[in-house]
């Protein structure tokens, strides 16, 4: 059986939901529909940053099978579904590239304890939630151009020459982009909130 | 009151993940006490989460669920494999280390110039990175020094100031390659910080290069 590739749209609620479900009663369908959506979306993320179709396929499996093993620590006061798994295949990525890069050095298991403590409040939950609308409605008022550098230099370890060279543009204005790109979106979320 | 913060590019390649192991360690401490800092690597993932939500998806293998759920089999048999961690030697530099810095290894003071000592940091996952503390006498002056990398430097204790700023606890300092800086620290006493260095630079270069100024100034 071929899995399709395209498993619409979650929502934000409908992806805490899957969590839950996961979490609490280690439900294996509400861990096919995480999977369906998101292994699909992993792949595709790890190679938009450089890897080939078989490591990204990889990366996407392994930050799977963290995601059943750790659903339980999934926060909805912390972070959405979605950026949750993110950190996840995050930390999966910098560990493999380690690994690469010098193989005699010990595999590390995934430790929720790495992520960054947030403050934790009764209304962190919507916080949170608030935070990543404001987040993406941020990413949608960047201009395509400032859209278009934040998302190449989001995809991991592509070097800043590479993308001057995606965009034809010399490599000092790729790190003033950066630079320009960043501080709008810190304008525009302070001004969301 | 801290005053001095990693850039928010710096922010964002901690949260994408492609800041360097060392540095890495640095602003995980230097966030570990900042709220702020905390706050924006948090929007920053949240643009990860939104990146990732909105990608055109690729086509997993054929059953690779099916095959992930066998893994799942094993894996719930065997309890887990519990990575066995050995637990690195920790020497007690005479204050409080952040959580941070927990799995790390900490090597003894040693001596590299006059009221200068330093110590060595080893992060278990990546024995290469340059990460050091750094422990400096009161009134101190460091000879002016370049780096060829961003250099990132958390005060643990202390303080210190050159041209652009007073840095005291919890202050990131954030020095890049075009920098030229001459830090003094303050009378009041010494002043340990937690530094590294961007850049796979060789152990002895690495060192040689932050210990010549000591020693040549």
């Amino acid at each position: 059986m071929t899995m399709r590739a395209d498993e619409g749209t979650l929502s934000p609620e409908e992806a805490i939901r899957l969590i839950s479900a996961v979490a609490k009663g280690r439900d294996r369908a509400a861990f096919a529909a995480l999977f369906g959506f998101y292994a699909p979306r992993l792949k595709a993320f790890m190679m938009r940053s450089g890897m080939t179709a078989s490591a990204a396929e990889d990366v996407a499996q392994e930050t799977m099978l963290l995601v059943w093993k750790k659903a339980s620590y999934f926060d909805p006061r912390r972070a959405g579904v979605s950026t949750w798994i993110f950190t996840i295949a995050r930390n999966v990525r910098i560990d493999r590239l380690r690994r690469e890069s010098r193989p005699a050095t010990v595999a590390r298991a995934f430790d929720p304890s790495d992520e960054v403590d947030g403050p934790v409040s009764g209304e962190a939950a919507v916080m949170t939630a608030e935070r990543e609308e404001r987040v993406r409605s941020a990413i949608a008022l960047l201009s395509s151009e400032q859209a278009q550098i934040l998302r190449l230099s989001f995809f991991g370890d592509k070097p800043q020459s590479e993308i001057a060279g995606e965009l034809g543009i010399p490599l000092g204005t790729v790190k003033s982009r950066v630079r320009l790109a960043l501080g709008r979106l810190r304008l525009i979320l302070d001004d969301l909130k | 009151m801290m005053k001095h913060h990693p850039s928010d590019e710096t922010l964002f390649r901690f949260a994408s993940g492609s800041l360097e192991s060392g540095p890495r360690i640095v602003v995980a401490v230097h966030v570990g006490g900042c709220t702020a800092c905390a706050a924006r690597i948090s929007e920053f993932e949240a643009v990860g989460g939104a990146l990732l939500n909105g990608i055109e998806p690729e086509e997993m293998g054929e059953d690779a669920l099916d095959r992930l759920m066998a893994r799942i089999e094993v894996d719930s048999d065997s309890g887990g494999e519990a990575a066995q961690r050995s637990r690195p030697t920790r020497a007690d530099v005479g204050i409080r280390l952040p959580e941070a810095l927990d799995g790390c290894g900490i090597g003894p003071w040693r001596w590299i110039g006059p009221g200068v000592r330093w110590s060595r940091v080893t992060i278990p996952e990546d024995a290469s990175a340059n990460v050091m503390l750094l422990k400096v006498a009161a009134g101190r002056r460091l000879p002016e020094h370049t780096h060829s990398g961003c250099e990132y430097t958390q005060v643990l204790k202390g303080s210190f100031y050159d041209a652009r700023g007073r840095y005291g606890p919890g202050d990131l300092d954030e020095a890049d390659d075009e920098i030229q800086h001459q830090p003094v620290v303050d009378e009041t006493g010494e002043c340990i910080c937690l530094a590294a260095l961007e850049g796979r630079m060789r152990l002895r270069g690495f060192f040689g290069r932050l210990v010549q100024p000591f020693i040549g100034g």
